[in-house]
């Protein structure tokens, strides 16, 4: 066991190098500068010389990717080309607490449907409410962000005047409503699907009919047995979502106003800011990396016929 | 200063979200009367204020003004300093430090924190400010005398020294910054300095603790307008230098009226009032800036916050009388900023200026700013905004007049649409919207002249890069706002033949002249009227479509908060805010 981890940690610094360059590349040799966008309508190519000149632009490229790498491998992501002066390891942080609280707040909704609807309809198989939940849910999941959102504002903001219709107050401010519903919903599909099938598969074996049959309530079988053991695939499933949590909802959050870290990506990147695009894409790969060995590690732990040599 | 702006659209929106007041208000009533008299005069929503009001320096009454109150010890006062706490939503400004500050955002925080020699009164006068008297000899030679109870938040005292170590750090290559040709460049040596081919700005010279002398390469009327920008600011040595690139963010120590006590990105800044200032005390104790963004009616309706811009979408409902909301409206002239259609005056059809001229003729701008704009733009014929330093109403636009335009293309090489050069106007964005009133400008050229004009976006990295090698045939969907007040910011570095942001590659040598004799002519009036001629040989010249001049328009400030000024530019002045009750 140990051994797998291992070696499957061995190949993060690998994956995060092929990641690296191929993003790094990206950046020097695509259109557009950052020096010009720093300068805006005020360009003027001395100035931007100079400026190319310190932030160590006018290097040859290998000389830049092997000092970024350097720095990286030693905790230092540089300084933001757009927030001049500001370390880009505080602000990627500070954007990624935005958008994993908004990820938590979404994974309560998913999880607070789909795992109880999941389980009732599986009580319910065959009749009309089973096809009939996971119709909705299934439509639900496909309502595209652009429609879930103006549709939620109108109603909980122009109509209902629960919440202001956009911004952002962390996880216990109303505002969360909107993008937590948005980002929330459609993953009960999935969640309601997998626990259904979870739950079915538990309640065929042979420890429920034992259960039943020493005059155990029904009640107690279903909190006890039944749901306990049908929550295994949906952890394992879990972790995968760990990963979704730093990455953000790029239109959900600039739509709603939302400084998450989604957003800033994408402006990042239209601001040329490399040293921060630089971050957010290693950060994001090596967590991707990291939530799948968990999800795999996971698996072992809980269900004791999975072995890794 | 320099903000380009997407489209209009966005301008106003992001101006409605992000910076409430970017223009002058009506709201000038020095005296402290109780808030209902005060809230009287601003209250007829139809008024539209006029350019030239007479403005007070809009200091509460009871108190003098900062530049006569040089003696006054904030410290010994015995009356207690009034409380209370300002709100508004701003955004995350890209930098703190003010000498890498080059945009609005980050301008409008730094101001209130640091400060130098001199600065800009909300009449956008230039007063004293570390500074309290100077001299100029020949033109060139600046003396100014500091205060010598100027300190730094931290208790030490401002000196000379620290002047001339602020200024060659601003411009120093290391510090990198953006502006620091722009606002420095006149002194001498400064460009020696900023290109790293010397090692000090010969220009500038300790006299004693409390003297510096700067000594400009030309009698140059707008250099005390650079110096007060944020590059021109005085910081601390040992606490720049003991704090690296990010000193901002874990020791802030200015000079200005606020501290900055706490700076969270994305979520907020605070600033609490400097009580050892050395001019008179700000009139409210703290002020908060919510960035975490929002929808900024909402938020002020919910009273989150004191004061927002007013959108076109909100519009009808501020404006209606019956709406309470109305009662706290501030009308205002537009802010220093002018939106246009560029031309490439080096590039088919556009170097024929008969045809540039008939497309200016050919566009009704009253009929968009009424009927799609919602009167939140006013039409510009000139290019320097009203109120600006040099403004004059007698420019002769090129108004609408389709005959007039017809007539002009029939006489232009372009008159043939067989032959004509297929136009494309490029803007910048990736939404795949254009602004609404560039959509209506291409129809009536169509329509008035039959004139066929595509539109192409380019991802706003992009826009820039080809923007400066002047790649475009025409450009729109950006503005210029002003960096200092004086014409030479607008006329000369847009359409000098050598200026490097001369992006329509426009060449005119008798302008060029009469700019070059503006720079330095010393007589005031004389050279206000060089620029008027100036002006007036490039409107007829057509390098441009101007468009309008933006800035909020409209702008709602809840009835308790005293004092606060809407400017054209960024300038201090929350220290003059105070709140009642």
């Amino acid at each position: 066991m140990w051994v797998y981890i291992v070696k499957r940690l061995l190949w993060l610094p690998l994956l995060l190098l092929a990641a690296s360059f191929i993003t790094f590349s990206l950046g020097r040799f695509g259109p557009g500068d950052p020096v010009r966008v720093m300068l805006g309508n005020r360009y003027d190519e001395q100035t931007a010389q100079r400026i190319r000149h310190e932030l160590g632009l006018d290097r040859p490229f290998l000389a830049q990717y092997g000092d970024y790498i350097w720095n990286f491998a030693q905790g230092d992501f540089g300084e933001s080309f757009r927030y001049r002066g500001q370390p880009v390891r505080d602000l990627v942080i500070r954007k990624m607490w935005v958008s994993a609280q908004l990820a938590i707040a979404a994974m309560v909704i998913s999880l607070g449907v789909g795992l109880p609807l999941g389980f009732f309809i599986a009580h319910r198989q065959g009749r009309w409410e089973d096809p009939a939940s996971v119709t909705v849910a299934l439509v639900l999941m496909s309502v595209p962000v652009m429609v879930s959102v103006p549709a939620l504002l109108w109603t909980f903001c122009l109509k209902l005047h629960w919440v202001p219709c956009s911004g952002w107050g962390g996880l216990f401010d109303p505002r969360i409503l909107v993008p937590a519903i948005t980002m929330g919903v459609p993953g009960i599909a999935g969640l309601t699907r997998l626990m259904r099938a979870s739950t079915l598969d538990v309640l065929g074996q042979d420890f429920i009919r034992t259960a039943h049959s020493k005059g155990i309530g029904q009640m107690t079988v279903n909190s006890r047995h039944v749901f306990r053991n049908a929550l295994i695939p949906i952890v394992t499933i879990l972790a995968f979502s760990l990963a979704g949590l730093i990455s953000g909802a790029f239109i959900t959050e600039t739509i709603l106003g939302i400084p998450g870290i989604g957003r800033f990506a994408v402006e990042s990147v239209f601001d040329r800011d490399y040293p921060v695009i630089m971050a957010i894409t290693l950060i994001g790969a090596g967590a991707f990396v990291l939530a799948n060995l968990l999800a795999d590690v996971a698996y072992a732990f809980i269900d004791p016929r999975i072995r890794y040599q | 200063m320099k903000k380009l702006v997407i489209t209009l659209i966005t301008l106003m929106t992001l101006a409605a979200i992000a910076c409430g007041g970017t223009s002058q208000s009506a709201d000038e009533e020095p005296t402290q009367t109780p808030p209902s008299a005060s809230m009287a005069a601003p209250a007829d929503p139809g008024a539209t204020a006029e350019p030239e009001q007479a403005q007070t320096p809009g200091q509460p009454g009871t108190a003098a003004t900062p530049i006569v109150a040089l003696e006054q010890q904030p410290s010994e006062l015995t009356e207690p300093l009034p409380t209370g706490t300002f709100r508004r939503l701003w955004s995350d400004p890209p930098t703190l430090d003010p000498h890498l500050t080059g945009d609005t955002t980050s301008a409008g925080v730094v101001v209130e924190v640091f400060s130098g020699l001199v600065a800009l009164d909300t009449d956008l006068k230039l007063v004293p400010d570390i500074a309290e008297s100077w001299t100029i000899e020949d033109g060139t030679v600046y003396t100014f005398k500091l205060r010598p109870d100027a300190q730094f938040h931290n208790g030490k005292p401002v000196t000379a020294e620290d002047f001339k170590w602020s200024l060659e750090r601003a411009a120093a290559p290391e510090t990198a910054s953006p502006v620091a040709d722009t606002y420095l460049n006149d002194i001498i040596g400064a460009q020696e300095y900023i290109d790293g081919k010397a090692s000090e700005i010969s220009g500038i010279k300790v006299i004693d603790a409390h003297t510096l002398q700067i000594t400009t390469d030309a009698a140059k009327a707008y250099f005390l307008a650079k110096l007060t920008y944020p590059t021109a600011y005085v910081l601390d040595r040992e606490v720049v230098e003991g704090g690296g690139r990010s000193w901002w963010i874990d020791n802030p120590i200015g000079t200005g009226p606020f501290k900055l006590s706490e700076y969270r990105i994305a979520e907020r800044i605070v600033l609490e009032r400097n009580e050892e200032y050395y001019r008179e005390p700000a009139g409210v104790e703290t002020v908060v800036m919510n960035l975490a963004g929002g929808q900024a009616m909402a938020m002020y309706e919910n009273d989150e916050i004191e004061i927002t811009g007013v959108g076109l979408y909100d519009l009808e409902r501020v404006l209606d009388p019956n709406e309470p909301l109305n009662k706290e409206v501030k009308v205002s002239p537009p802010g220093f900023s002018v939106s246009y259609i560029g031309f490439n005056a080096g590039m088919a059809p556009f170097d024929d200026t008969k045809f540039r001229q008939a497309l200016n003729h050919a566009i009704d701008k009253e009929l968009i700013a009424t009927e799609v704009l919602s009167e939140l733009v006013q039409p510009a014929y000139s290019i320097l905004p009203p109120g600006f330093p040099g403004y004059t109403n007698e420019i002769d636009g090129l108004r609408h007049d389709p005959e007039r335009a017809r007539q002009l293309l029939s006489e232009s090489k372009y008159a043939d649409p067989e032959t004509r050069p297929r136009i494309v106007i490029t803007v910048p964005g990736t939404g795949g919207t254009i602004g609404l009133d560039l959509e209506v400008v291409l129809e009536m050229w169509k329509q008035e002249l039959g004139v066929e004009v595509e539109i192409q976006q380019v991802e706003w990295a992009t826009y820039l890069e080809d923007l400066d090698e002047k790649k475009f045939q025409a450009y729109a969907g950006i503005g210029w706002e002003a960096d200092y007040p004086d014409p030479q910011d607008f006329l000369d570095i847009l359409f000098h033949s050598e200026s490097s942001i001369n992006h329509g590659d426009f060449r005119n040598a008798e302008i060029d002249a009469v700019l070059e004799e503006a720079r330095t002519e010393p007589d005031i009036v004389r050279r206000i009227d060089l620029y008027h001629q100036a002006e007036q040989m490039i409107v007829d010249e057509a390098p441009w479509v101007p468009m309008w001049f933006t800035g909020d328009r409209y702008t709602l400030v809840k009835s308790y908060v005293e004092g606060y000024e809407m400017t054209p530019m960024i300038v201090p002045k929350l220290k003059r805010i105070t709140i009642e009750g």
